[in-house]
């Protein structure tokens, strides 16, 4: 064990301080789930891509800097302590990207990564249909071979960003006699292919967060799909597993929302009841304490080790803290935890965190089948 | 920057580990509490061990390691629920004597008692060659703790001794994490054996979700623990604050495994009959001592809240 960071770790650190300090927009940008907002965070993508930001545990190949794990950790540090946007990509970049790169081909890798890592193609995953939700093995939708062609039938829908995204990847039904998770397949599509209708659905805060997709007669070449015909649930499975994993939510990011919940505390001070005062301090310990955790996986995986399903801890631990933050923080705002702009003038980003927050535990895996996955997998209870 | 267990101490906590269960399992603790609470024989074998030296320099005999060592030992007590007072011993006091001392807690004929003005209930004073933090007194009285294994002896006067605080939070933390782990082990192994309703208890979702929530407390307690060791060992200066946070992290996780794993076990749970109380014990009576909630909430609130240490995102293990 050897918690110093190596002077050339350091320095890495001081290299992107100042390329933040110099890059992050001044003003916060508007909301990712938006159109006007997306636009922003994808320019934000392409300046971030200017500096070769966009994705620094990527190979150089594709538009990386081919950084370990502890450098993504002191990366994403600088990234959020800087005040950073989101990121529009983030479904490229850290789910489709690893996809890709484990059992896509090198024809695939070419074409895709690069792309991706310059913010150019904005990625919707399609995997949820409306009756296939956590029961994802029940999915209907249908890619049916035709020559060098799939044709594609059916309906995904509570795709992020789907109404704003240039291509999608999702789970097909490619064998039309299969069942559960035999016969599946994963595809990539552009959403301006003829015969794709995307509809937004407005979410809990009022903006068209997700969409629902149709597909009708869609024509998508079968250089598309990614690994063999029929093993896209194994593929899916692992895209999954990046979700839950450490990338999509990198512990920074709950720092910064800790930091700024303790500033928030500060200038309520005195109307903070205790309760509230200590669910911030919670808020900050439990953001510490995930990221000491993932270090320690980082590590781990670093030495050659893999994430299974320890996944599920990770993203039951984050979602449920990303609630109690911003219910930390309403309790603070008192009264005027409701209005969508504060006294002060500044948007109420307290609120729309908040709601967005009570998303976590069900996106990404409800939280219901991590808890069912830690007790079959991890302490071994019977399924 | 690496947040591993190196292979040294990897060996020595399996070894540790294997020693206990050979050693330590359920059938001592119920002999010692049917008996006189303190086995001879236990406190010759954690000496064999080499235990009793672990914080003590070569030079005395000792093994020379540092205080993530002593912390993975304390898990490892707190899996077994030993109770000698090896921990107060050689994994708190050690560091704070003198040589001779030293060489003789790593003998194993020195055993040392801890008091401090935080924590005036004295554990094992009556078999103390040394008290620290307080004064010796010819009879001791003898108080009794929930935990039936846990000897304690009323306030004499205590005076704060430097370092001794931190060092006794850090490795009761540990000790908990060890005793956490093993209540879910119980629990486990209890909803894989029970039936109702035709079918193993383990198979219902509400149990599963019940153990899956204790597990993501313990996991993200430990590293919490490890790096208040190794804060501590470098003297940083964030090292109190990161001990009050490990304390209470500890205290959470031990606490819900226990409340969890008698809820598990449903009314045998409720008996002596079953070998989980005298872990439920030892996590009620370790959650109180050496700073109880309240004690290492406020430590937590001066640090963070009062703006006496930069917070957020690049601080993690910022040393100061
Ligand atoms: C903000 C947001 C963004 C999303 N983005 C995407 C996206 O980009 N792409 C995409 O494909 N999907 C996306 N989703 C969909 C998401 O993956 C699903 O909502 C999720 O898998 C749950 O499915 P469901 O909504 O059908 O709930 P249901 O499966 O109907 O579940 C309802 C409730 O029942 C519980 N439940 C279901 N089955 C079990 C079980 N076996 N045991 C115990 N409890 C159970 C659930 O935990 C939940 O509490 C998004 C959802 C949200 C809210």
């Amino acid at each position: 064990m050897n918690l110093d960071y190596t002077p050339e770790q350091q320095s890495f650190r001081t290299e992107v301080r100042e390329w933040m300090a110099a890059h992050v927009p001044r003003a916060p940008l508007e909301t990712l789930e938006g159109r006007k907002g997306f636009d922003q965070h994808v320019a934000w993508e392409r300046a971030l891509a200017s500096g070769n930001w966009g994705m620094v545990t990527w190979p150089e190949a594709y538009g990386g800097r081919g950084l370990d794990l502890i450098r993504w950790l002191i990366f994403e540090e600088e990234y959020w302590a800087a005040g950073a946007p989101g990121r529009a990509n983030q479904n490229g970049i850290f789910l489709l990207g690893p996809t890709i790169m484990e059992y896509g081909s090198d024809e695939q890798k070419a074409r895709f990564l690069t792309p991706m890592a310059r913010g150019e193609v904005i990625w919707a995953q399609a995997w949820s249909e409306p009756d296939a939700g956590s029961d994802m093995a029940a999915i209907r939708s249908r890619a049916i071979r035709d020559g060098d062609d799939y044709v594609v039938n059916g309906q995904k829908t509570w795709s992020s960003r789907a109404a704003f995204a240039d291509w999608c990847f999702g789970l097909f039904r490619t064998d039309p006699d299969s069942s559960r998770h035999h016969g599946l397949s994963f595809i990539l599509l552009p959403l301006d292919t003829p015969g794709v209708t995307v509809r937004p659905i407005r979410q809990l805060h009022g903006e068209t967060g997700f969409a629902e997709i149709f597909f009708d007669n869609v024509r998508v070449p079968v250089a598309n799909r990614i690994a063999g015909e029929g093993e896209g649930w194994n593929v899916a499975m692992a895209t999954a597993g990046f979700e839950r994993g450490l990338m999509l939510r990198s512990p920074a990011r709950f720092q910064a929302t800790a930091k700024r919940l303790v500033e928030l505390y500060r200038k309520h001070r005195d109307s903070a009841s205790p309760a509230a005062s200590a669910a911030v301090l919670q808020a900050w310990m439990d953001a510490e304490a995930y990221a000491l955790n993932t270090y320690a996986v980082a590590a781990q995986v670093m030495a050659g080790g893999k994430i299974g399903a320890e996944a599920s801890l990770n993203k039951i631990f984050w979602s449920e803290m990303d609630r109690a933050q911003h219910r930390a923080a309403m309790s603070l705002l008192g009264a005027a935890a409701e209005l969508r702009t504060l006294p002060d003038g500044e948007p109420n980003a307290w609120l729309e965190g908040y709601i967005f927050s009570l998303s976590g535990p069900i996106y990404a895996g409800s939280n219901e089948i991590q808890r069912n996955i830690v007790a079959e997998r991890l302490l071994g209870l019977p399924r | 920057m690496d947040f591993r267990l190196n292979p040294d101490q990897i060996e020595l906590r399996d070894a540790v580990r294997d020693y206990l269960t050979a050693e330590h399992g359920p059938e001592v603790l119920r002999r010692l509490d049917a008996g006189n609470r303190r086995g001879p024989a236990v406190w010759d074998g954690l000496v064999a061990m080499g235990l009793t030296g672990i914080l003590v320099p070569a030079e005395q005999g000792g093994l020379g390691l540092g205080l993530v060592e002593a912390v993975l030992v304390a898990i490892e007590l707190g899996r077994a629920n030993v109770s000698e007072p090896l921990a107060d011993t050689a994994l708190v006091a050690a560091p704070l004597l003198r040589a001779t001392q030293q060489a003789e807690i790593a003998a194993g004929t020195l055993k040392v008692a801890l008091a401090h003005p935080v924590n005036p209930w004295v554990a094992d004073l009556n078999q103390a060659g040394l008290v620290i933090g307080g004064e010796m007194t010819s009879s001791p009285t003898a108080l009794d703790s929930v935990d039936p294994l846990r000897l304690l002896f009323g306030p004499g006067e205590c005076i704060a001794t430097e370092g001794l605080l931190d060092r006794a939070a850090l490795i009761g933390a540990a000790q908990l994490i060890g005793g956490g782990e093993r209540m879910l082990g119980l629990a486990t192994d209890y909803a894989n054996q029970r039936s109702q309703f035709g079918q193993p208890i383990g198979k219902f979702q509400a149990i599963k979700h019940h153990l899956a929530s204790v597990a993501v407390k313990i996991e993200f307690a430990r590293p919490l623990v490890l790096r208040a060791a190794h804060a501590l060992q470098q003297n940083h200066a964030r090292a109190v604050l990161h001990v009050s946070h490990a304390k209470l992290a500890a205290t959470d996780a031990a606490m819900l495994a226990a409340e969890t794993a008698i809820q598990v076990h449903g009314a045998m749970g409720y008996t002596y009959e079953v070998d989980l109380h005298f872990w439920m014990k030892r996590a009620w009576a370790l959650s109180g001592a050496w700073g109880d909630r309240a004690f290492h909430e406020r430590r937590v609130a001066e640090a963070v809240l009062d703006d006496r240490f930069d917070i957020g995102p690049s601080t993690t293990f910022l040393a100061e």
